[in-house]
């Protein structure tokens, strides 16, 4: 089999982008907390940083992109990153992650990077869970961390656009950062878009006139694969939520689905009934980390959930690929957090 | 667009006369145990489920077990259906595939759901049920059909179900029928109808010429049929299998669109092909050469369509290699050494049962710590 060797990535994984595109558009205003907002602080260091990687490949249609952070001026963005690399880290190593098909960013941070050896640009395949902490610094460092473990225990420091954008503002700068942009898209919203809140801001107040009327919808913070659903909509955005996913609960039956499938689509729904499982393998293809996610839901259907922890699960980054691709609609991720 | 524009106005109908048959199926405890899983299964054909996801992830993929095996059913159809009622006559082919489906599907497994209390029929039926006939010859009576499809589908379920299913059922049946009536499994080879087609041979072929098939012919007088008639199908065999070509294609197709994996006929095919070559230089023409082995017989059939059957291969990936190669090295051994004319039912049988060593010993030597 021939493989391309020139962009590095990993076995598996799925493309999203191509899968939901979603569009943003340009709308971005300030929604304001009606309490005192909280202000970004950049975290410091506690472990000596070896490694710093710039996440600019977001892979989730959904999450916050880059262009909102950058304007037009990508230019801008990296002599920002060249000032905080000269005040914070002189001295390490810098690995920019990219997606391959950004070419205007690539030859910015190809120029950003000259011809020093501390800088490498990676452009990688833009495929879910390419940008997850443990299979960017596999791809990117070929370091190994467990999931769960902080990356900067392994003195790597992660940051993405957005980080960037705040830490030069907050320390260089001198400004005070109280707000963040989020990206807020999803079949229960009037329009998808962009959106500046300040942090300590109520969901709420960001979704209130954005959601559809009439119907039922779910909220996830963070994306629907490895976010998490909130039902508390007071719940105050921090600085850790990127996106916020507003999803139809398709919860009635409708006719003739397979004429549909756009409009079924992007919901709660789970497209099928629940079956056994057929051994069909798109479990272990679509697995990020190589697992084989059906011996989990055998180990765990006889009983024998010690037996599951045999096969290397502790590997698991828990993306949820292999319940979101399950012809047969099991609960894989589930099985498998009950297993660990 | 202009299906859309049809269904628009009936689907309020519809979707209103199934809630109202749903619940009045559901409000009768006697009813409900009767017919609830009947009305399940075409409910589903009809209508998405209403489930949403309620741990995360919390969105699906649209791709279910129904689109998996109706894919299946959509190669079938066109890789030996629609060739078979071209070479045999309609009449022959809707004739077994109506008594396939009614005894297997809407008798047996359907008595099974009511008897066994399952709660749904699985679409797994109709792909067994429409590989039953294909692998019996064309000449093979009505009742070895039905006999056939309910030996299939009442197996299956024995053993639990689909997902179960230790061995394929439908060479199960097969392999059921060859030890009970012998005579009827090696007759019955109806010479294939070539050219244009009138109203009579559309509907009943060439009928009552019989003629051996070529791997018999082969055993008995040692003589190879040409390689386009095989690929084409106008060389005398089961009723599924003689359209090579149309087998092969609807089979990539398959792995195209990930439903087969594309390991088990690579490694099928290829094994079958390396080991034959092997016999072939070493003993030459005692055994059959290599191309003919490929095209005879029901191995394409085999290869893309039971062979991969998902749930009686093994799980794990490298094991798939084993399995085919072991399919590819039985088939040849049978064929060529044994008083067998066709051994691909009983090397796709046998590694079927073998498929489950396989997988605990590459499991166990993966994650051998």
């Amino acid at each position: 089999m021939l493989r391309k060797k020139e962009i590095p990535g990993f076995k598996g994984g799925f493309n999203l982008l191509d899968t939901y595109p979603l569009r943003f558009f340009n709308i971005i205003e300030k929604v304001s907390s009606d309490t005192t907002p909280g202000i970004f602080e950049f975290p410091p260091a506690t472990q000596k940083i070896e490694h710093v990687v710039v996440n600019l490949c977001p892979t989730e249609p959904w999450a916050l992109p880059n262009w909102a952070i950058f304007g037009h001026r990508v230019n801008v963005f990296f002599n920002k990153l060249k000032e905080i690399r000269d005040r914070f880290f002189p001295a390490v190593q810098y690995c920019i992650a990219l997606n391959n098909k950004d070419i205007e960013t690539i030859a910015a941070a190809r120029n950003f990077a000259g011809s020093e050896e501390r800088v490498r640009v990676f452009p990688l395949d833009a495929k879910y869970p390419q940008d997850d902490s443990v299979v960017l610094s596999k791809v990117v460092l070929g370091v190994d961390i467990n999931f769960g473990q902080e990356a900067m225990s392994r003195g790597i420091f992660i940051m993405d656009a957005q980080t960037v954008s705040a830490i030069y503002d907050s320390c260089i700068s001198g400004n005070k950062v109280d707000s963040r942009f989020i990206a807020v898209s999803g079949t229960g919203l009037k329009e998808n878009e962009l959106v500046q809140v300040q942090l300590g801001t109520p969901v709420e107040k960001v979704l209130s006139d954005r959601v559809i009327e009439g119907g039922k919808y779910r909220v996830f913070l963070n994306g629907p694969l490895r976010g998490k659903e909130i039902t508390d909509l007071s719940y105050r955005v921090n600085w850790t939520i990127n996106n916020i996913v507003v999803l139809r609960e398709q919860d009635y039956k409708v006719m003739f689905p397979l004429f549909k499938s756009e409009e079924l689509m992007f919901t709660t729904n789970v497209h099928g009934e629940v079956r056994r499982c057929v051994y069909c393998n798109f479990c272990d293809n679509i697995c990020p980390v190589d697992l084989e996610p059906a011996l989990y839901y055998h180990s765990y259907q006889r009983g024998e959930r010690h037996k599951a922890r045999l096969y290397n699960l502790e590997r698991c980054i828990e993306c949820g690929l292999c319940s979101f691709v399950c012809p047969s609609k099991l609960e894989l991720l589930k099985i498998i957090r009950e297993c660990k | 667009m202009q299906i859309k524009k049809f269904l628009k106005p009936i689907e309020p109908i519809f979707n209103k006369g199934l809630d109202r048959v749903g619940s009045i199926i559901h409000a009768h405890k006697k009813v409900n145990f009767l017919f609830g899983a009947l009305f399940g299964a075409f409910d589903g054909l009809l209508r998405s489920p209403k489930e949403t996801a309620q741990s995360p992830p919390f969105i699906r993929n649209n791709y279910d077990v129904k689109r998996f095996m109706g894919a299946v059913l959509v190669a079938l159809v066109i890789g030996w259906v629609l060739p078979a009622i071209y070479f045999y006559g309609w009449q022959c082919v809707i004739s077994k595939l109506l008594v396939s489906f009614i005894i297997g599907v809407f008798v047996v497994d359907v008595l099974w759901a009511i008897i066994a209390r399952e709660d749904h029929i699985s679409e797994g039926g109709f792909v067994s049920c429409l590989l039953v006939p294909a692998i019996l010859p064309p000449q093979s009576p009505l009742w070895l059909v039905g006999l056939g499809a309910a030996a299939a589908i009442l197996f299956r379920n024995i053993l639990g179900g689909v997902g179960y299913n230790l061995v394929n059922p439908a060479l199960f049946s097969r392999l059921f029928l060859t030890v009970c009536f012998p005579a009827l499994l090696v007759t019955g080879y109806q010479t294939p109808f070539t050219g244009m087609p009138d109203l009579h041979t559309f509907r009943y072929g060439l009928d009552a010429v019989t003629h051996a098939t070529p791997l018999t012919a082969f055993k008995t007088n040692g003589e190879v049929a040409s390689y386009l008639s095989l690929l084409f199908g106008t060389a005398s065999g089961s009723l599924g299998e003689t359209c090579r070509l149309a087998l092969i294609l609807t089979g990539l197709w398959l792995i195209k669109i990930k439903v087969v994996n594309w390991r088990l006929p690579v490694s099928y095919l290829g094994s079958v092909f390396a080991i034959s070559v092997f016999f072939s230089l070493t003993m030459g023409k005692a055994v059959a050469p290599p191309i003919f082995q490929i095209l005879s017989g029901g191995l394409i059939l085999g290869a893309f369509f039971m062979a991969t059957d998902p749930i009686t291969t093994t799980y794990s990936q490298k094991a798939k290699w084993i399995y085919g190669a072991g399919c590819g090295f039985i088939t040849v051994l049978l064929r060529d050494f044994t008083t067998l004319s066709e051994g691909a039912m009983y090397a796709i049988l046998l590694m079927n049962l073998v498929a489950v060593p396989i997988q605990s010993l590459i499991v166990r030597t993966r994650y051998r710590r």
